[in-house]
């Protein structure tokens, strides 16, 4: 079952200036989406920043609107509802309960002011799932044993944990409300290595114990690889390729695949690999991308071609989708 | 290579802080040397004291109220006690320093152009007009494209990775002995990062100066450094050649780190980590600090602190588990 599908989204942010603030350009941040997230199946997005991802995250949860395209969401009695826009009254709050987030940094996300115990309760409070007070403390004490923090914690400020436990508060926060799908941002980004690990291996059981769908994104190949079934490549707010993990890993297809993939370091200093990286520049703008091919003036095998006319994605395996003029000469 | 010359020492360094929770000793009791021409990781998680430690080289920590002791031999001089305006002239020219985030470290009121010439001008005999040439040729020397009209650029015209070069060719105009590199690709993308650490590789080579190259990143470290010193809460625990650490990591806390990479050949299991989390700096734990979530500690490590052991020719490591007579 399909929870949200995305079909062409586009979101373009106006840049305002002058003093009427008039729009003078756009961001475009996002182009021509498609992704389709069914129940228990992880999704990895990967990219730079400035690739969309976050727009992209944040979009389906409706941070954001879509500027274009539809997102459509798929209740747990099986009633698919239109979420592009303004969300049906009566289907808003089972939506907002099942689709969850977790941000990159747990300094910020967390309040300072509100103690682990009310930081959790918010939620349960919001959707009335419990009807008793005492019921919804026993019920954070769980979902703090869950996460692998101690149920007295529940008293202490954000400011008292370091930042592999706030992440944990956060994590224990949004599936609270037993969400269907929970979309990852950078979850493990701002923690230092020896916790990034602890965090996802959290993650994993979670998502065993409770059969949801995870949208995990970060810049993190390896991390990425991980986790997901699936992951997409981005460039630009252009999903360049889409393959199952190990595919994509195994077989690159796009350059721009390839090329970040040259750029993970080996850990090996008797082979160091990062002087033969071929990538050269840095991405373009999104106020002004390039025509054609998003990728065509950093790839080292463009053609004539990509510099006039936009790629579409194309079938170069099983599962696997490149969007490239080299898979059609 | 015989003729290693030895540029700095750092002898039994200590930078404490007073706070209201406790004494904090962020680098306790750190010695280390450095040659020419070497690329020096210091490699640590988030409060380890590297980034301390490398303000306290660059008299950087105000003390009084902060404390630091030991030695900081450079030039032929101790660094640590320096009157300020000696340490003017060691700093930013002799010693310069590369920050983590490129956004934050240029004011965004002076174009970078600007920005260059106040090192040139402090530090440099030259006149304006040669001052300008020699930092577009230096901006030149790192292929920054268009340098003269990056050079009248502001810092938000450009993007993170441009900056962070920018920021490299103002720690070389002085051509300085050492410099001192704090986290300087953490902030940029995998693909960045890479244009990044191949142009820092290519200038060690050409201009035989030192590097201090401070990072969490054990990947990076792989592709730069020549030696590592791995550090946790405020102490150097095992300090190594970079092939020798990968090779044959002796300290627990290093072999944490090392298994600690997400490896492919993981998919579909769970991924080993190091127990626990980093402690706070002013609940340091008794004995050897990393104990309490050491695999392998003993009795010993909760109460005494391990001094080095040279278990292998120039590899030592701060663990009781290699003192005379125990095995690995």
């Amino acid at each position: 079952m399909k929870i949200l599908s995305i079909r062409n989204l586009k979101k373009y942010f106006p840049i305002r200036s002058g003093v009427f603030l008039q729009v003078s350009g756009w961001v475009r941040a996002l182009e021509n989406v498609n992704m389709d997230i069914s129940q228990g199946e992880t999704i990895g997005i990967v990219g730079e920043s400035g690739c969309g991802k976050s727009t992209l995250g944040r979009t389906m949860v409706k941070i954001y609107e879509p500027t274009v395209g539809s997102i459509t969401y798929c209740d747990p009695s099986g009633e698919i509802h239109d979420v592009s826009r303004n969300i049906d009254r009566r289907v808003e709050p089972t939506f907002r309960k099942d689709v969850q987030m977790i941000f990159q940094n747990p300094f910020d996300s967390l309040d300072p002011r509100m103690t682990i115990r009310d930081t959790i309760r918010e939620p349960l409070e919001t959707h009335r799932l419990f009807a008793s007070r005492k019921m919804m403390d026993e019920r954070i004490a769980e979902l703090l044993m869950k996460v692998g923090l101690y149920p007295e914690y529940a008293q202490r400020y954000p400011h008292e944990f370091s930042g592999g436990q706030r992440q944990r508060i956060a994590i224990a926060r949004s599936i609270s409300v037993n969400p269907r799908l929970l979309i990852c941002d950078e979850p493990t980004s701002a923690l230092d290595v020896s916790v990034q690990s602890q965090i996802i291996n959290l993650l994993k059981d979670i998502q065993r114990d409770t059969n949801m769908s995870l949208i995990f994104i970060s810049h993190n190949l390896d991390v990425v690889h991980h986790m997901s079934d699936r992951i997409m490549v981005m460039y630009l707010g252009n999903v360049v390729e889409s393959a199952p993990a190990t595919e994509l890993f195994d077989h690159p297809a796009h350059p721009y695949t390839q090329a970040l993939m040259s750029a993970i370091p080996s850990w090996n200093p008797k082979d160091r690999k990062l002087g033969q990286v071929k990538l050269e520049g840095e991405p373009p703008s999104p106020i002004n991308p390039p025509t054609g091919c998003p990728f065509h003036p950093r790839c080292p095998h463009r053609l004539e071609i990509c510099r006039r006319v936009k790629p579409e994605a194309a079938e170069v395996g099983e599962g696997h989708s490149s969007a490239c003029h080299l898979h059609s000469v | 290579m015989t003729d290693s010359e030895r540029i700095l020492t750092v002898l039994n360094l200590k930078t404490y802080f007073g706070t209201p929770e406790g004494i904090v000793r962020a680098v306790d009791d750190v010695s280390f040397h450095l040659d020419r021409g070497e690329v020096l990781a210091l490699v640590g998680e988030s409060g380890c004291g590297k980034s301390v430690t490398a303000h306290s080289i660059l008299g950087l920590i105000k003390a009084p109220p902060a404390k630091v002791a030991g030695r900081i031999v450079f030039g032929g001089q101790d660094l640590i006690g320096l009157p300020e305006r000696e340490y003017r002239q060691v700093r930013g020219k002799q010693i310069s320093m590369i920050f983590q985030e490129p956004m934050s470290a240029f004011d965004p009121l002076y174009t970078v152009g600007q920005q260059l010439m106040e090192v040139a001008k402090a530090h440099m005999p030259w006149e304006e007009s040669e001052a300008r040439e020699r930092i577009i040729d230096t901006l030149k020397s790192i292929h920054i494209p268009e340098p003269e009209k990056r050079y009248d650029e502001y810092p938000h015209e450009m993007s993170g990775g441009m900056l962070q070069r920018i920021m490299i060719a103002m720690a070389l105009i002085t051509s300085p002995d050492i410099i001192i590199a704090d986290e300087p690709t953490t902030a940029l993308d995998v693909t960045i990062q890479a244009q990044v650490l191949n142009l820092m590789q290519n200038l060690q080579s050409s201009y035989r100066g030192s590097i201090i190259f401070i990072t969490h990143d054990l990947g990076t470290v792989a592709e730069i450094a020549d030696r590592v010193h791995v550090m946790y809460a405020g102490k150097i625990v095992e300090k190594a050649s970079v092939v020798e650490l990968f090779d044959n990591p002796l300290h627990p806390y290093t072999s944490g780190l090392l298994t600690s990479r997400v490896r492919r050949e993981y998919k579909g299991q769970d991924l080993p980590y190091i127990e626990g989390y980093v402690p706070r700096a002013y609940e340091f734990p008794e004995g050897c600090r990393f104990h309490p979530r050491c695999p392998k500690a003993m009795e010993k490590c909760k109460a005494a602190r391990p001094p080095e052991f040279e278990p292998a020719p120039d590899h030592t490591v701060a663990c009781w588990l290699f003192e005379e007579g125990e095995g690995r």
